[in-house]
């Protein structure tokens, strides 16, 4: 079941624009959501959450028109921003005092579960928190209210390799209680480590949505000789950036055979690399 | 749902210097001073707020709850003439006082009495209008509508004094201490609360259509 479907969402800046993203969300998988800087992420999350007005486009989740049913289905979604600080003066305590107000289905017994197994004091503001106890506090929020969809905004920028796997650890045992997460970070190795799907987005255009073995499994990763290959099996090359040792360029997996050297299996972020490296070269 | 928007309202953003503005309705027991300005004091809190909001992120905060993007508007305004009804309220023990300690009345402006209690709705009528649909056109600039807003407030205050020197009926009649010709100030009492409401309203209305249209980052 799609437990969040985005259709035909445009949003329109001076220089910049969101155009037809399209996807959706399988229930219990987690998704990454990746792109390079300025590519659109977090513009399409805000047009979700209805932070940012879209141009046009229709967002349904858990069935219902977001737009008809925002607060309701606002009870069921956790929104965890990497980036943002809420209030970092105020003790986590009062934050979570006034947020519990809002949800029917609040569960103080799972909050306080949450905040002892986060390790996190309520007594301390978020501004005497590390970057990662705070994206853990929203996380203790979201999950208090039993939200069975999480949007989490490149939660990991800026953590330290430690955290990033104890959180990483954290989405896991979430997808295994079911929960569907949403994860934007420029940081692929992250999604590597624990994502089922990605959703690809470049220049404000989504360029690949499918399961992340599909994804990478399309290429293959050759390292060769400057100017060793002739001109008719260089078309096949993708995105050639120079190595230490020479040049470097994906190609798609039915081409190995032709190109007749040794090829490696891609991984997320040598596809990102080259992908993005071939789309700035067809722009010039 | 308002009603928890309201909470929050209190609880986290709102400035702690409202509590202390709205004491400023004893400066009514000032001799020789345009009183307005105390409503003036409780409109520069009102602003402190929301300057506290955009540095709390609050609206990124307050739309990751289960709420409308509307409800925001409704909460801040509804949340802003709490504050200045109980501004209003407070202040009018104190025009009493002011009456019997002062007889002889105020020389900068009107006196402490019902038009001054119907001039300060009227002021937070306009602060209404002015500040909060040019503050919600882009919510990370809150100076230019608070600047903005002042400059009309103090055009009333300087209005006030002038209308008491220059014309005699304002002088005579409504210009005096406590409940002397108290059904015409009655009048302008009430006639302030409708504008209040009136201005608030339409502030309202065209804040909420503004906001929907407003991009947060």
């Amino acid at each position: 079941m799609s437990i969040l479907e985005v259709r035909k969402l445009n949003k329109t800046y001076p220089g910049f624009s969101l155009s037809d993203v399209s996807f959706s969300l399988e229930e219990g998988k987690i998704t990454g959501f990746i792109g390079r800087n300025g590519a659109g992420k977090s513009t399409t999350l805000g047009c979700i959450l209805n932070l940012i007005a879209a141009s046009s486009g229709e967002i349904t989740v858990f069935g219902k028109s977001f737009s008809d049913s925002e607060a309701e289905i606002k009870q069921k979604i956790g929104y965890v921003s990497g980036a943002v600080n809420f209030y970092p003066k105020k003790k986590l305590r009062t934050i979570a005092s006034v947020t519990k107000e809002f949800y029917g289905e609040w569960d103080n017994e799972a909050y306080r579960k949450y905040m002892k197994l986060f390790s996190l004091d309520e007594n301390k503001t978020p501004s005497a928190l590390s970057a990662g106890m705070k994206v853990k506090f929203s996380l203790a929020l979201a999950l208090s209210h039993k939200a069975q969809l999480l949007i989490l905004d490149e939660p990991t920028s800026g953590l330290d390799p430690v955290s990033r796997d104890e959180l990483l650890e954290i989405f896991l045992t979430l997808k295994d209680e079911g929960k569907t997460i949403l994860f934007s970070t420029h940081i692929t190795s992250d999604l590597d480590f624990c994502a089922d799907n990605i959703l690809y987005i470049r220049n404000g255009k989504i360029a690949a949505e499918s399961t992340i073995t599909d994804f990478v499994g399309k290429y293959r990763l050759v390292e060769y000789e400057k100017d060793s290959l002739p001109a008719e099996l260089k078309t096949k090359l993708i995105g050639e950036t120079r190595t230490k040792s020479g040049m470097r360029a994906l190609i798609k997996a039915e081409d190995e055979s032709l190109i007749g050297l040794t090829a490696e299996k891609a991984d997320l972020e040598s596809c990102m690399v080259h992908l993005e490296k071939e789309g700035d070269a067809n722009a010039r | 749902m308002l009603g928890k928007l309201l909470k929050k309202e209190f609880t986290l953003t709102m400035h702690p210097t409202v509590p202390v503005m709205l004491l400023l309705g004893t400066m009514v027991l000032i001799p020789n001073y345009p009183y307005l300005v105390a409503f003036f004091y409780v409109t520069l809190s009102l602003f402190f707020t929301c300057l506290n909001a955009r540095e709390n992120n609050d609206a990124v905060f307050s739309l990751s709850l289960p709420v409308k993007k509307a409800d925001l508007v409704r909460s801040r305004i509804l949340f802003t003439c709490i504050i200045e009804l109980f501004s209003i309220l407070l202040t009018a023990p104190f025009t009493v006082l002011s009456a019997k300690i002062a007889p002889q009345g105020n020389a900068a402006g009107m006196d402490a009495n019902l038009v001054l209690l119907g001039q300060g709705l009227l002021l937070f009528g306009l602060f209404n209008l002015v500040f909060f649909t040019s503050y919600y056109k882009d919510i990370s600039k809150v100076g230019v509508p608070f600047v903005t807003a002042s400059v009309v407030s103090f055009v009333l205050v300087g209005a006030d004094v002038c209308l008491c020197y220059a014309v005699p009926y304002v002088k005579n009649v409504l210009d005096t201490p406590g409940f002397v010709n108290a059904a015409p100030k009655a009048v302008c009492l009430i006639s302030g609360a409708l504008s209040f409401a009136a201005l608030t309203l339409l502030s309202y209305k065209i804040s909420t259509k503004r906001f929907l249209k407003l991009d947060i980052k």
